[in-house]
Formats: structure tokens, sequence, C-alpha cells
């Protein structure tokens, strides 16, 4: 039904509205997005086999959204899915509730003021003003007909039957399974439409006052109909509710007072206190006052769901989920909705803005962390499928983006580790699988499909998740597993042009070496860089700003260029100074500092950038100066270095107090990366 | 076998006529029909063998046909495409039996294809076969075989005429294309077919038909490439077949005079009509080299030439062209003169060792005159040569110096190198002498005039084979020399201007047990030179840090074969190792050259001064804090190693206030200095070993520790666990590769810690989180009004819109009304009128 309404909204809208087809292809095109990353869903080996294949296939998103667009219309395919797999739910249908026939109306001619002034769309309202002209018009030349031939009047009756007729027709042949319906709702339309009642704001008020105080008030039912009507409003035009809505004030009041007061109603109408844990609901399910609320919770619900999916204003949406979140719990008692729920909430959240993006986190953090178990495999999986398919590009504008779903991501898997493990494992496998083809075979496609987006922000995005929880947890095996993937991909990707990808690595490694408190030898990998010689021609490309992180591969045009040299070298001394502030009070830190001392050194001597020079000055006199202290330090103890305890134990204090010079020195140098 | 073919053949025919162009088909029928009345006529002659004529003509004839239509239907189509197009389609027209003067070249085109690999065809022709010795028996037949197939040839003739007419009555504008295009196929074809027969004929009986090669050779002349190439594969294959395996000498003067039997006379013209025609198909072959076009062929020809028959006459010329294009910037022509030059080094018994000798010393020509700029492999074949074990023996390397630089040898005799081993050297010497008398006297008593010999040529080759080493590093270090001097700034890897430096080094050190110990000294300079480090960095050092290891591991290899005849300090280039340590990039650098420099020159070989001992100890245990996983094993095993060896430096594991009391001259540590014995690490401790012990690799991890604990126990006890596994070992077995595959199944061991689910943040501000969430209500409260008012609108607007549409379709629908009342109105007036 809904697709039916759908469809003809958009004939309309294509025929005649150029805006709104624009607002709708805008949604369209927030559908298709969604229902990309679908297709990735489902029990954990065969995302993993979906996984590889993504990987496997990058996917032109465009020609995605192509296919979405040519093979399936989103809404009547989120529709029937539901139907589908509701296999409880099916029975009491998507309609509108029995109402109480004694509700108080009351009517007041208030109908619709002055929308014009309101609306903003003048286009719309000249083009209606317009067509309201000429349809006068052309009434009263047909009515003039009408007169000048009687006969005209009757053969036109007989037209209308006739094309009605055969437009049913169509329409049966178009799509068989509603027609019955259908014809049943034309009729039933016609004769209802005179019957439905109109919503006036006092009604509304006198609505609210009456549920507020009397939670077991029957009319109720009229209320949430009359939500689900505001819900529905202008998208479902051929389907006829029962009630109308009268003005935008109304309109309003409505959705504001339903959304915000449902939990304190439904709360009232169980007579609970509140949906505090599962175990309530759980009790709730088995008391007499359920059956009587079910059909109302579900109502509403479903009106909420359906106001998720229809709108496109991000406030509004931000509003809406963080009222349905207040009452979150109610979901669990329909797992299909809740379903529902998770697909919109991942829509949201991958495509949203901040604010957006946030509420729907929540609502799926609330959901794997209060529901069932089934429902945190889908939200894992579904939000893990979603920021794959949404991390291939990395531009400016969506690193923050980016880098909130990863954060949103280790939240979500950081819920229940020991369910989430095997799913980490698991990836983190498969990503180690695909390099070790790459590495064995070195082929073109291979390398390509490591050296992509996709795959890095998949390794980052497990290297936070264990930094996150290695503390807590055994994840030694992971860990073992990360970092020779990290490591195979720095070895793949030798040379100059693939620096930016080994200052990720190397990040990383320092990332998980700080978190676990293993040693991971990075120095050698930022070595290279200190080698690069470029033409020295200073008119070369001028970039205003070369932003590394950016990059996996520098572009050719660049590689020789005196930004490109500096801002690797700047790079490398600070994953440097990150890497030996780790150690900066252990025992070994002059030895540690050795090599790098030298070739800095040499590198400072050598070097013709004069802009660098400094900064690498001021790095190795502080590196040096840290090496003296500790060589000190460690000339006074009598310790040897198989003594572990003491070693362990060497400089605890000063490593507390971070009072260390290099600390500061460090400290200093991330606050001005960050000003 | 024959009434078979007739009997498959014509129903053979229709359906392909049909699916090709029904226009022919009635034409092709009546030809069959011709041909059905011929194969009549022809049966009712000769009962035998004609059967399998006809068959063979209407084989021909519809080849021709199927020709003919494959023609029409490229008219368009290139000649040169046609000609390729029918190459592939004559093959197996071939298979089938073709119009010939006499049934011998019949039989062997068929064997050709067969060796083409037309297996259905096999049966088919293994029959002919059987039938063609018959018929090649007796004389008479033959005979008659000639005059059937002259006259079948007039009939195919008038057949083809035929044909033509038929395609002139329907597409006379074709026609012309359409003959030219069949002549010049046919033409191919014909001189394809003669180039089999003629090579057959040779191939069956090469001394009554030594003549036809001459006609071959002018085959070669044609203006068509395709041809020419043919001919000069068909020549390749005919002279690898009978060429003898002998040289041939051609008689003198004085010995043509003299009078001979007529067999001898025969051999005589045979074998110099031989050596004629390969000494013209060589010329041949060395003009067509220098065609671009022609030159893979050529090469190809020459390259199995010198593979086949590398002892027969005018090897020194394929050799030279061989050699020439070894370096050819073609990869296909260089890679098989390098395969060619590879199979002479090994398969010396072809030729006697001769051959090896030319070839080196023509390497040793180019090397010379292109300077070294030459394609590696040029120079990676030399490291297939083999020579005897016995060959630095002193008994030959004697004779070798005697024959090469006499009385080098004698000058600078063992007093004052072999003082240690003098006596031995004196007892070989006389040994020597005893067994060269025996093996006079055994050559004068035996008939192998050989192994005198062959150890000649090997000892000349193998200094030929020097010679072109000492030039390239020569050359490398004048090239050394001058470029740092020059310009220092235009850094390149050395590998790109030193092409042929890393083969060098490879093959010294696979020979270096062969050097002449006069070479020795410059040798070791050279190297010395090109490992140099000099304090400046890397920069002026064209050579990459692989090639100085090379050169490292190539001095060490020489002095470890040579170690009682020479002593030569050594200590230059341990500095440049323990330099080098520092230069070595991981994904730059081979690492299995650096593993393998370290255990030539730190595992292996003779004990170290401590003081140096210690220095690499101290410099590999920082070394493993900075490099990854498989050079930190590496080197870890190298450090255990060098401290199992060297119990004193154990001392480096104490934190002990006396250590110092060790150390030389210098008290303190230098981390930075460049000389190992400078370096003061007998002062240092190893305190890397504990940072080390928290490395994430395990093996690594728990080879630290082993090392830690050794110190602890006492020396006499720690030989036991001397470690088996070489520095090379253990970097492979901790390659990335291997670490990523290790096995990683015990994934369910996570600690069971916390059941229950963990509900705090782990990464975000919750704080940040839940304000994020605040929303102004009356923004949404305004937007939803918004949102109310747009869809109002867009509701009314379709409403009217509907309205609007409506009551147009009904106007509209008035006109109609009209149209039916006048008709009505017609009707009724007709029906009026007509009554």
């Amino acid at each position: 039904m809904a697709k039916k309404m759908g469809r003809r909204a958009r004939k309309f809208a294509k025929k005649n509205l150029q805006s709104v087809m624009k607002r709708k292809r805008k949604l369209n095109a927030l559908f298709q997005k969604k229902f990309a990353p679908r297709q990735e869903k489902s029990d954990s080996p065969e995302e993993s086999k979906n996984l590889k294949n993504d990987m496997q296939t990058p996917v032109d998103p465009e020609q995605e959204i192509l296919d979405g667009i040519v093979s399936t219309n989103p809404f009547g395919d989120l529709f029937i899915k539901e139907d589908d797999d509701s296999g409880a739910d099916v029975s009491d249908s998507d309609g509108y509730l029995s109402e109480d026939p004694e509700c108080p109306y009351i009517s007041e001619d208030e109908e619709e003021s002055c929308p014009e002034e309101m609306c903003k769309d003048v286009v719309l309202l000249e083009q209606n003003t317009e067509i309201n002209q000429r349809l006068k018009n052309q009434k009263r030349k047909l009515s003039k007909l009408c007169k000048k031939d009687p006969q005209f009047s009757k053969f036109l009756e007989s037209r209308r039957s006739e094309f009605l007729k055969s437009k049913s027709e169509e329409i049966y042949s178009d799509d068989e399974g509603d027609t019955s319906s259908m014809d049943d709702e034309y009729i039933v339309g016609n004769e209802i439409s005179q019957v439905s009642k109109v919503i006036t704001s006092s009604t509304v008020d006198v609505w609210c006052w009456l549920v507020m105080e009397q939670p077991n008030w029957p009319g109720l039912a009229n209320l949430l109909n009359a939500f689900r009507a505001a819900c529905h409003y202008g998208l479902d035009t051929g389907e006829v509710s029962p009630v109308k809505i009268a003005n935008r004030e109304v309109f309003c009041k409505i959705l504001t007072f339903v959304l915000s007061e449902a939990k304190g109603i439904f709360c009232g109408l169980l007579r609970i206190s509140g949906f505090s844990n599962k175990e309530t609901i759980l009790k709730m399910k088995n008391k007499p006052e359920w059956k009587t609320t079910r059909s109302l919770i579900k109502s509403f619900l479903r009106s909420s769901l359906f106001l998720l999916n229809q709108e496109t204003d991000n406030q509004i949406l931000v509003f809406v989920l963080s009222q349905i979140r207040l009452s979150i719990l109610l979901f669990s008692a329909f797992p299909s909705l809740t379903k529902k729920l998770i697909k919109i909430s991942i829509h949201l959240w991958v495509t949203g803005d901040k604010d957006l993006s946030a509420s729907s986190f929540l609502i799926l953090r609330d959901i794997a962390s209060e529901f069932s178990l089934d429902n945190i495999d889908t939200c894992l999986t579904k939000g893990f499928g979603a920021f794959i398919a949404n991390s291939k590009f990395m531009k400016p504008q969506n690193i923050e983006h980016i880098e909130f779903l990863e954060n949103s991501v280790v939240e979500l898997y950081s819920l229940d580790i020991q369910k989430s493990y095997q799913k980490v494992l698991m990836s983190v496998q498969q990503l180690a699988s695909i390099l070790r083809l790459a590495l064995k075979t070195k082929e073109k496609d291979e390398l390509k499909k490591i050296h992509s987006w996709q795959y890095i922000n998949c390794i980052s995005l497990w290297v936070k998740f264990v930094s996150c929880n290695y503390k807590n947890h055994d994840l030694q095996q992971l860990l073992f597993l990360i970092i020779g993937v990290i490591k195979g991909i720095a070895h793949l990707f030798p040379g100059p042009r693939y620096l930016p990808l080994r200052f990720k690595c190397v990040k990383m490694l320092n990332q998980l070496s700080f978190s676990s408190g293993v040693f991971i030898p990075v120095e050698s990998l930022l070595f290279d860089c200190l080698e690069i010689r470029g033409t020295n021609n200073a008119e070369g490309t001028k970039l205003k700003h070369l932003d590394l992180a950016l990059l996996l591969k520098v572009p050719n045009q660049l590689l020789k260029s005196q930004d490109f040299q500096q801002a690797s070298v700047l790079s490398a001394i600070k994953l440097l100074a990150e890497h030996l502030s780790q150690w900066c009070y252990h025992v070994s830190f002059p030895d540690l500092a050795t090599i790098p001392l030298i070739l800095l050194k040499r590198f400072h001597e050598n070097t013709s950038i004069e802009s660098v020079r400094r900064p690498v000055k001021r790095f190795i006199d502080q590196v040096q100066q840290n090496s003296d202290f500790i060589q000190r330090k460690r000339d006074q103890v009598s310790f040897s270095p198989k003594d572990k305890e003491s070693v362990d134990s060497f400089l605890q204090l000063e490593k507390c107090d971070r009072s260390a010079a290099f600390t500061k020195f460090y400290d200093n140098m991330l606050q001005n990366a960050l000003a | 076998m024959g009434k078979k073919r007739k009997v498959i053949l014509p129903p053979d025919l229709p359906p392909e006529v049909a699916d090709n162009d029904i226009e022919v088909s009635d034409e092709d029928l009546e030809f069959i029909g011709q041909n059905r009345e011929y194969a009549g006529f022809l049966t009712k002659l000769d009962t035998k063998s004609i059967d399998r004529h006809v068959k063979r003509v209407a084989g021909h004839e519809s080849d021709d046909l199927e020709a003919l239509y494959e023609q029409r239907k490229r008219k368009a189509s290139l000649l040169k495409q046609n000609d390729d197009d029918d190459k592939l389609q004559v093959d197996p027209v071939d298979a089938l039996p073709v119009k010939t003067l006499d049934g011998k070249l019949e039989y062997r085109t068929v064997d050709r294809t067969k060796s083409e690999a037309i297996t259905n065809e096999k049966d088919n022709t293994e029959e002919n076969e059987k039938d063609m010795s018959v018929v090649k028996l007796t004389k008479k037949e033959k005979r008659l075989k000639i005059k059937k197939s002259r006259k079948e040839a007039k009939k195919e003739a008038k057949v083809e005429e035929k044909g033509n007419v038929g395609v002139e009555k329907l597409h006379t504008e074709v026609l012309a294309k359409v003959e030219e295009d069949l002549s010049a196929e046919e033409l191919f074809r014909k001189k394809k077919i003669k180039l089999a027969e003629i090579g057959l004929q040779l191939l069956e009986n090469p001394e009554e038909n030594i003549k036809s090669l001459k006609e071959l050779l002018k085959n070669c002349d044609d203006g068509n490439q395709n041809i020419v190439k043919l001919g000069l594969m068909s020549l390749l294959a005919v002279f690898k077949d009978i060429i003898p395996g002998y040289r041939i000498r051609l008689p003198t003067e004085k010995e043509m005079e003299m009078t001979v039997s007529k067999a001898v006379l025969k051999q005589r013209f045979y074998e110099s009509t031989l050596l004629n025609s390969y000494k013209a198909y060589l010329a041949k072959l060395i003009a067509m080299e220098k065609k671009p076009s022609l030159r893979q062929v050529a090469v190809r020809c020459l390259a199995s030439l010198l593979d086949a028959v590398p002892h027969f006459n005018y090897r020194e010329n394929i050799l030279a062209i061989v050699i020439k294009n070894i370096s050819s910037p073609d990869d296909t022509i260089r890679k098989l003169c390098c395969n060619a030059t590879k199979s002479i080094f090994l398969n010396e018994g072809k030729h006697g060792g001769e051959a090896t000798f030319e070839a080196v010393r023509l390497i040793a020509q180019q090397v010379k005159i292109y300077e070294c700029q030459l394609h590696p492999d040029s120079i990676e074949v030399l490291s297939s040569l083999t020579f005897d074990e016995d060959i630095g023996k002193p008994d030959t390397q004697a004779e070798a110096v005697k024959i090469k630089k006499k009385g080098k040898w004698k000058t600078p005799d063992g007093s004052n190198k072999l003082q240690g081993s003098e006596k031995k050297k004196t007892r070989q010497e006389s040994l020597a002498k005893t067994r060269e008398e025996v093996t006079a006297d055994f050559k004068s008593v035996s008939f192998a005039p050989d192994s005198r010999e062959r150890k000649r040529m090997q000892s000349e080759t193998l200094s030929a084979v020097f010679e072109i080493y000492f030039r390239i590093l020569k050359h490398s270090t004048d090239s050394h020399a001058s470029r740092s001097t020059t310009d220092a700034a235009s850094f390149s890897h050395g590998s790109s201007s030193l092409p042929l430096l890393a083969p060098c080094l490879k093959g010294l050190g696979k020979f270096s047990h062969l050097i002449d110990l006069d070479f020795m000294g410059d040798l070791m300079r050279c190297l010395k030179q090109l490992a140099g480090y000099s304090d400046h960095g890397t920069i002026q050092n064209p050579l990459s840090v692989s090639e100085r290891l090379q050169c490292c591991i190539v001095a060490f290899r020489v002095m470890r074969n040579n170690l009682e005849a020479l002593n030569i300090d050594l200590q230059d280039f341990f500095v440049q190792l323990y330099n080098l340590l520092l230069e070595y990039r991981p994904d730059r650098d081979q690492g299995e050259v650096l593993a393998e420099a370290l255990k030539i020159m730190l595992c292996e070989g003779k004990q170290h001064d401590m003081q140096r001992a210690a220095a690499f100890i101290k410099r590999l245990a920082t070394f493993s804090l900075s490099y990854g996983s498989a050079e930190a094993m590496a080197a870890l095993v190298t450090l255990k190693h060098l401290l199992q060896k060297n119990s004193k430096c154990r001392n480096l594991l104490e934190n002990d206030a006396g250590g110092g009391s060790l150390s030389g001259l210098v008290s303190k540590y230098q981390p930075d200095a460049t000389d190992p014995n400078l370096s003061g690490a007998l002062g240092s401790v190893l305190w890397e070993l504990s940072l080390l012990t928290k490395h994430y690799n395990s093996s690594i991890s728990s080879m630290a520790a082993s090392i830690m604990s050794m110190g602890s126990v006492n020396p006499a006890q720690s030989q036991v666990f001397l470690s088996t596994a070489s520095p090379l070992q253990a970097f492979r077995d901790s390659s990335i590769l291997c670490e990523l595959s290790k096995p990683t199944s015990k994934s369910a061991t996570s600690r069971q810690k916390q059941r229950e689910l963990q509900k705090d943040y782990v990464l975000m501000d919750p704080e940040v989180m839940q304000n994020g969430n605040l929303v102004d209500e009356d923004e949404v409260r305004r937007k939803l009004e918004d949102r109310f008012a747009v869809h109002k609108v867009i509701t009314e607007n379709e409403r009217l819109r509907k309205e609007l549409n409506h009551t147009l379709s009904s106007i509209s629908l008035y006109e109609e009304y009209n149209r039916q009342k006048k008709q009505k109105r017609k009707r009724t007036t007709k029906r009026v009128l007509g009554d």
C-alpha cells in the first residue's frame, strides 16, 4: 500500500514539481546508500566473505546507487521486507487503531488560516494560484458546455465511469496482489472521506490534557491515530485517514507531544516506573495491561519509524531519535521493529551530520548493550559493514566523520569483548590473508587492495579496538597478528612515494606499543625519509598546505618538491618523538636513541632544506639531553640488565611525575600540533 | 581406405556450402558431380592407388572452394591478412593429400602436418604412409603415378577455370581481386609445400639429395618475409639433423689430385656441398641479423645451432654473433643468446671446452669494448661455468701460470709467503712431479690426449673470466673515484651506473677458491676501495649498501679459501661492516646479504680481537633495537655466537663497576665512533637486552632473555648451547611472510575477566555525547511547521492538478461527443434519405 502511495506521489512530483523532485532525489540517494551496505549484512561467516568481496571489488559507489535506483523501489522494498520478517507481528496490521467514538471533537472554524504566508516555497504557491485560476476558467467552460448541451453531461458521466473501470483494470494488471484492497479502498475512501474528522488545535489540547490526566483514557487511540496521520502527512495523499489535521500548529503539537510524552504515557498504562532494563520489559509482557497497550505501543513505534524514514531534516531527526531513545526498551518487545530501527539508525549514523550521527550512534549503542544477543550481532556486523562501505575515500571534509564512525564502531565492539573478539579476529585474519597473497604474488591488483583507504581504515579501526581494550582483556594473539599485518604493509610499499602510508603504519604501531607496553621497533621505518633528496628547485609546485594524513601515496609531481620533503621529515620526527617518549624513562633509552641520533646528526649536517634544520636540531638536543640524563642515572645503579624487577622499577618515580625534560618536550610538540 | 574416404567426402560438402553461400552451392554441386565423374573414370583406369588420388583431388578442390568463399567474405581485407588466414587454413589442408608431382611428396606434407599435431588426421596419414611405402617400392608405379598426377594437374586446372568462370558469372566485379588473392595464396602455399618437400627429402636421404640444400637456400631470398622465415627455420631443422658429429675438413689440393674410390668421391662431394651450403646459410643469417625485422629469427637460428652443433665448422662466427647479442636490449634475443652461451658452458662434452674459452674470450672483449656498460645478464652467464676441482691444485696451477705468465710464479716463490707451509708445499711439488711423469707415460700409451689439454683449456678460461671480473672491478673503482670527486649531488644507486658489478661480485664469490694468489693483493685493494666507507656519509659512494656488503663477503670468502697463503689485514672490512650496519635500510637493501655478511665475517673464521668483538656485540644489540624482526633476529644470533666465542665479552652482560678496567684505550663507550676498536664498547653494558625482552616478537624476546642468562652460566657449560642456527637462517625464519603465516588459532584463550557487558565508554567522552544530543525544541517546532506547510501546499497542488486535468479531459471529450453526434445525425439522415 505504501508502495502504491509512494509511487503515485513520485509520479506526480516528477510531472509537476521540480523542487520536490529534487528533494525526493536526495531522499532516494539516502536510501540507496542505506541499502548498499545492507547487502553485506548477516551472519559472521557471510560477513567475512562479504568483506572480502568488498575488498576485492571496489564497487563504484555511483554505480551502486544507480543499480539501487534501477532495481529496487526503496520504500517498497523496505516495507515488503518488514512484512516478510515479522512473523509474530503479521496479525496486527499497520493500520489505524480502532477509535473511541466518544472522544471529544471540538470543531472550530480555524482551518488553515493562511498557510501561504508561512510557506517559503514561493514557486509552489504561485503555481498553485495559477493552476487554481486555470481550473476555474476551465470549469466555467465545462459548465457552459454542459448547459448548452444537456446530453453532453450524460455522455460525460458514462465516459467517466468507463474510464474508472479501465483504470481499475490497469491497476489490476499493474500489481496483482494489491488490487482487491485497492479497489476496496477506493470505494471506502470515497465514503469515508466525508466522514474523516478534522482535528483542531483545541481538540488536541483537550486530548493532551485528558491523556495526561487519566492514564487509561480510551481516547489515546485517537491521539495515536492522529500521530500516525501526522507522521504520514504529505506522503500518502492517496490514503484516506480517519483524521484530518487542521493546521500546522496541530501538526506540530501532535508530533512533539506524543514523542516527548510517550514514555510517560506508556509507563502509566503499564503501571511501571520506567524502563530501566530488560527485565522490566520481560515482566511487563506478562502483565494483563500488556494486551491492551500492545497495539497502542506498536502503533506509536511504527509511526515514529515511519517518520524517521521520511524525514530529511537533521534537527527533526535528532529530536525524534532522542525522544525514541527514552523509550527504546519498548522496541525489545517487537523484534521486527527493532531490526528496522537498527537499519534506520545505521543509515542515519553513517550519513547524517555530526549531531544526527551521534544520536543515532547512541540508539545503536543502547540496542547493542540492552537488547538480546541477536541484535548485538546485527548492530556489530551492520555497523562494521557501514563503516567499511563509507571509508573508501578520505577528504578533508569527512576525516572527522570517519574518525567518529571509527570511534563508534570501537565503542560498539567494546561492549561485549567476548562476542566481538571472534569477529575482530576473523576480520584481521581476513586482512592478513589478503596481505599474504599480495606479499607472495606482488600482483598489481592485490597491492591495490591493500593500498586503499578501506584496508587502512579497517586496520586502524582494529588497532584502536585493541589499544582500547588491551589493558582489560587478553588480546595478545590479536595484537601480534595486527602488528604483523602493519609491518607487512610497511614492507610491501617501500620507497618515498608511499611515505604517507608508512607514517600511518608507524603511528598505528606506536599506538599499539603504547597501549600494550610491548616494544615495537619502528625507527628503521622512518630512516628512509632522511635520505630523500629532491631536485631542490624552489620554483616547483608550491602547495599551501600538504596534508600527509589525507594521502596514501604521494603524487609524482610532489615527490621532489621541498614541501613534501619538509612535511615528511617533520612527520618522521614527530613519530620518532612519539616512539622515544614511550621509552624515555627506560634504562636502555640511550641505546635506543643511538642510531637515530647518529643518522639525524648526519642529516642535519647535510640537509639543504633550511626550514627543517631548526626542528631537527631541537629534537636532537632534546634526545641527547634525555639520553645523557638516563646515562647518568644508570651509571649510579648496580643492577644488571637481567635483573628484571630492578629494570622495571628504574625511574618509575620520574615516570609517574612526567618530570623529564623529554616528556615536556613531547607534550609541547603535541600541543603545537593541535594548535 | 580410399573407398572409405570417398564415402565420407561427398556428404561433407553440401552442408558447408549451404552454410556459406547459397548462390555458389549450385556450382559446387555441379563440381562435385563432375568430380564424381572423374573419380569414376579414374577408378576404371587404376584401382588401387587412384582411389586415393581421386580423393585427393576432391579434397583439394573442396579446399579451394572453401578458400574461395573465405576470400569472397573478406574481399576488403588486405592481401597480407589473407595470407595469414590462408596459412591457418592451409595447414589442415596439408593434412589431406594434395596435388603433387608424385606420391612421395604428398606423403611428406602429410607427415609434416602430423608433426603439427593434427591428431584427427593421424589415422589417415598413417594409412597413407603405409600406402606410400608400398608405392615407393616399384619404379613402374612411380612412373605411372607421375603420369596420372600430370593428368590430374590438367584436370584440376580445368576445374579451377570452371570455378572461376562460375564466379565470374556471379561476381564479375570482384573476380580480379579474388584471382589475385588466390594466386598469392597459391604461390605462398606452393612455396611452403616445396620447402617442406625438399626438407623432408633431405632428411630422408641426405646423401642423395644434398644438392637440394642450395634450392632451399635460394628460397631464403624470397621477397616474402614469411617464406624467408620458414626457409630459415627448415634449413635449421635440416642442418641440425644432418650435420655430422665431426668437423669437416675439406681435402687439400694434394689430396684432390690423388685418385680415390667412388665412395670417397661421393663422400667428398657430399661434405663439401654440405659445408658450402652451411657457410652460405650462416652468411645469410649473419646478414639478416643486421635487419631489425629478421633479427629475432636469425638469432634464434644461430643460438640453436650453437646449442646443437658447437663442434662443427664456423663455430667461431656463430659465437661471435651470439656473444655480440648477449646484452641486447631485446629481452627475447638476450635470453636466447644467454641460454645458448650457458649451454656451451654446461655441455663441454660437445666441443671439448674450446668453445667455452672462445665464448669467455669474446665476452671479455665485449666488456672491454663497451667499458662495462652491458646488461648484467651477460656476466651472469659466467656463473654457470664449471671448473674441475683440481684446477686450482699446484700442478695445473703451475702449468697455467707457466703458459699465461711465464716466470711470475717462480720469482715471488714460497720464501716470503709460505713460511708456514713450505714443507707441505715442497712435498706437494715432489708429488706433483711424480704424478706428472706418470701422466706423461700414461698419455703416451693411451689414446686420450685430453686431461692435460683440458686443464690447459680450463685454466685459460679461468684466467679470461678473472680478467673480466677484474676489469669490471677496476672500472668500478675508477668510476667510483671519479664520481666522488665530480658530482656528489646526483645520487644514484650504483646498480644503474655499474650494471655489471653485482653479477661480478657474485661470480667472484663463487670462484673465489680459484683465484690466483698473484691477483689477491690487487683484488683486495679493489674490494677495499669499493666497500670503502668515507666519513662524509653515503653520498659519495655510488655503490649500494648491498653491493658494499657483497664486497666484504667476497673479500672474506677469498681470504678464507686462501687463509694459509695470505695474511692480509681484514680490519678495514670490519670497520666497513661496523658502519654499514647503520646504513642498512630494511626494504631497500637485501637483508639476506646482510645476514650472510654477518655470518661470514663474524660467526665464522678465527677468533676476534676482544675490543672488536665487544664493539660488534654492542652495535648489534643497538642495531636490533631499531630494526625489524628479521634483521634483529639475525643480529642477535650473531651476537650470541660472538658472546659464546669470546667469553670475556660476557662482562657486557653485567653491570660491574670493574667493567671499565678491561677497556683499553677508550674508557667510555662512544656510540658514534666509526672504528670498532676505538669505540670503548668493553666498558658498556648491554642494556638493550632488557628492552628487547619486551619485544613483541616472542622469538626475539626469548632470544634476548637467553642471551642475558649467558652471563651467569659458567663459561665451560655455556658451550653446550651453541646454537646451530646461522644468521641467514634466522633472517629467513622471521621474515614478514613467515611472521604472518604463524597460526593464530588459539583465539579462544581470551581472558574471562569480565563476563558482563562493559557499560563505560572506552574512547568517547560520555558527556560530550550526551550534550550533543540536546536539540533546540523551538527550532524543531518551527521546522515541523514548515514541513507541514510544504506538504500542505504540495497536497493542494496535487489536488488542483488532478481536478484541472479532469476538467480539461472533459472539455476535450466534448469534441468527441460532437463528432459522435454528427455521425449519428448523418446516419439518421442517411437512413432517412435511404428510406
